[in-house]
């Protein structure tokens, strides 16, 4: 053997050793497909979660190892690799998680393995039906009930002050957009609105001009859609070629196109967020000095600390317990209150859920105005008041 | 009255892109008898390219479809030259997965490459409209449309009226006699494919404007070009202009008039389509 063979089996053998006894935590995310601007966001977040663990002498003494897949926001994909990430790298604790549909699709599979579930992801009740009695499940982001309450938050503050009575609701036909829609309408006339259209289109088909014409046809103060970021560029277009007079648009995508809020068309239209790079307090700034000092640049989606607090606390919960025994971590996730850049987490029962992070105090409506993300409510964080009618 | 008429209307304008894509894939078809599944990735390519001029070099979307087109027409002519020249005689199911196979790798490329994110151009004259009999009409889409009308004319004349035209009819209906007379089909074959993806090249810079750019953009159009081209008649490149415009109105009317159209739009035009081939067949029976 020369010494050249001797060296290069000398650092496989290192290699070997260390993955062997590394910590592994698998992501499932989209990288692709419908969900990815958020997926990528995810990546950015965990990657830096990834480091700061490691840099901090990792969990349990050991360094962390993240494996991650792409579910390609589609549930058919989804089964297979996370089924890969449990069977063929072994993996016990996972994070990530960002589609409903993609998140129900493995929620049979997560149960049949005993798998740990941080789950920053998926809306859905769906899906909280479906993980109601699993003493792993710990969910991070908001059930679609608490959304929806803050969105109508902001609708009746806006009915309050600005007379905004007439909603128009346009929803994509799929799973994410039709799920609950009835639910929504009633909500909106329990709360006193008028609900004078709701039409469903097809994701991507960018074909709005007949249901603007229809619009058209009624007076319209609030025009709510509910589809994906492919659907905001021909939607606001139209609007703006119909001369529908609008008060204001309100949009609910998981994430917006690159670069969107540069175009003119943007300019007060308005959504929901988590989070900002604004926002005051020291985690969130330390979060976004961290990730400006990695990327170069500051992501407004807020996946991204959604997804670095989803990796921080669970090593941190592991580290704690001391062992990777699902029971301890549990205990440890549940007593636990965390400092993170979306606020303090902690987790308490939801409807269904016995560990539910997140409940939807954190959620911003921001504006999109001089190509930024300015948010108008709540009162308390808003930098602006809301620019009602829209130019 | 106004409803009825801005439907119409947008109806309409909608139908000018479509015959964009679908005269591009007919002319392949008609032409050269090749059902080129990669045809939407080319006008995906074309988007992109005019993502990529609007976002580098500021350039507008109107130049950049020049731009466009003879970068597609050289990509197409590349691509014939290189893979389609090669399975002219293989069956049919060969060609098909060879052209599946383009419009997979050019996918996976732009992914690997772009991403798979959503893309848009922003231009000054987005959202802008002209009001013409009291009617709003979107000046994008307007110019679009008129951009697609004036290229089809051209086709049109090139095809019916000029030398080139007439030979590639010639090789469309005899591709053996076209060859005994001393035309050289493998030029005229070359320049139809690559006018062909020309035309998708312009149509993608269109959509990059009206939708966005994505690596799955080319999947939607395609997927209509196809319906097209099947209600036309395979290779029928005066039946794409009223398969579109039946496509484009019928999705429209069934949007705007149907509560919850949106969701049954293309379902009316594929009830539209197996009607006529159901007629087609039952009158070639008989």
């Amino acid at each position: 053997m020369t010494p050249n063979h001797k060296k290069h089996l000398m650092l496989l053998g290192i290699a070997l050793l260390s993955s062997a006894s590394a910590v592994k935590i698998g992501a499932l995310i989209p990288l692709t497909g419908a969900s990815s601007v958020s997926g990528q966001a995810q990546k950015n977040g965990l990657m830096l979660a990834l480091d700061e663990i490691n840099k901090a002498g990792g969990v349990l003494g050991q360094p962390l190892e993240l494996v991650i897949e792409d579910d390609q926001s589609n549930p058919a994909k989804a089964v297979p690799a996370f089924t890969k990430m449990v069977t063929v790298d072994k993996i016990e604790f996972m994070v990530g998680g960002l589609g409903s549909s993609t998140t129900l699709a493995i929620t049979g599979p997560a149960k049949q393995y005993n798998t740990f579930m941080a789950w920053s992801g998926a809306a859905s009740p769906l899906v909280e039906d479906a993980m109601k009695d699993y003493p792993y499940f710990f969910h991070y982001h908001p059930w679609a009930y608490y959304n929806f309450e803050a969105i109508l938050g902001f609708f009746k503050n806006l009915k309050g002050n600005k007379k905004a009575k007439n909603i128009a609701i346009a929803y994509e036909d799929g799973p994410f957009g039709s799920t609950g829609i009835q639910d929504t309408v009633n909500a909106f006339k329990k709360a006193g609105f008028n609900v004078v259209l709701t039409e469903a289109f097809k994701a991507g088909s960018g074909n709005f001009a007949p249901l603007v014409n229809k619009a058209k046809t009624q007076k319209v103060d609030i025009f709510y859609w509910v589809g994906y970021d492919v659907d905001a560029l021909p939607l606001m277009q139209q609007i703006k070629e119909s001369g529908l007079d609008v008060g204001i648009v309100y949009g609910a995508p998981p994430s917006w196109p690159v670069n969107f809020e540069k175009n003119k068309l943007a300019q007060g239209v308005a959504s929901l967020t988590m989070w900002t790079p604004e926002l005051p307090s020291t985690a969130s700034k330390n979060f976004v000095k961290a990730y400006k000092a990695k990327y170069g640049n500051i992501t407004d989606e807020y996946f991204a600390p959604l997804a670095y607090l989803n990796l921080k606390t669970l090593a941190e919960a592991i580290n704690k317990a001391g062992s990777l025994n699902k029971d301890k971590v549990a205990e440890v996730m549940a007593k636990s209150t965390f400092d993170t850049p979306l606020g303090k987490l902690n987790f308490s029962p939801s409807q269904k859920i016995k560990y539910q992070g997140f409940k939807g105090s954190n959620w911003v409506t921001f504006q999109f105005r001089d190509e930024k993300r300015i948010p108008v409510f709540p009162l308390k964080v808003a930098k602006k008041t809301v620019l009602y009618p829209m130019p | 009255m106004t409803l009825f008429l801005e439907t119409f209307l947008a109806g309409l304008l909608q139908s000018g892109i479509y015959a964009l894509v679908a005269s591009g894939l007919a002319l392949s078809v008609g032409v050269i008898h090749i059902v080129n599944f990669a045809h939407g990735e080319f006008l995906m390519v074309g988007a992109f390219l005019s993502w990529g001029l609007f976002t580098l070099l500021g350039m507008d979307p109107l130049l950049s479809a020049v731009v466009a087109a003879l970068a597609m027409f050289a990509g197409g002519a590349l691509t014939y030259r290189t893979t389609i020249k090669h399975v002219l005689l293989a069956p049919e199911l060969n060609q098909m997965l060879l052209t599946f196979g383009i419009s997979i790798t050019l996918q996976n490329l732009a992914l690997l490459l772009f991403g798979g994110n959503t893309r848009v151009v922003n231009t000054s004259y987005q959202g802008e409209a002209v009001v013409l009999f009291g009617l709003s009409i979107g000046l994008t889409k307007l110019m679009a449309f008129l951009l697609a009308l004036v290229l089809l004319v051209g086709l049109y004349l090139m095809l019916y009226r000029s030398k080139l035209g007439r030979s590639m009819r010639a090789v469309a209906q005899n591709r053996l006699g076209a060859q005994i007379i001393g035309l050289d089909v493998h030029r005229i074959y070359l320049i139809a494919f690559g006018i062909a993806s020309a035309l998708a090249g312009v149509a993608g810079v269109l959509v990059s404007v009206l939708l966005f750019a994505s690596p799955a953009v080319g999947l939607v159009y395609t997927l209509k070009a196809f319906a097209i081209i099947v209600m036309a008649g395979l290779g029928n490149m005066t039946g794409v202009l009223w398969a579109s415009v039946l496509l484009a109105l019928s999705e429209a009317f069934v949007q705007t008039y149907i509560p919850n159209g949106g969701r049954m739009s293309e379902a009316v035009f594929f009830l539209l389509i197996f009607a006529t081939l159901v007629f087609r067949a039952s009158r070639g029976a008989r």
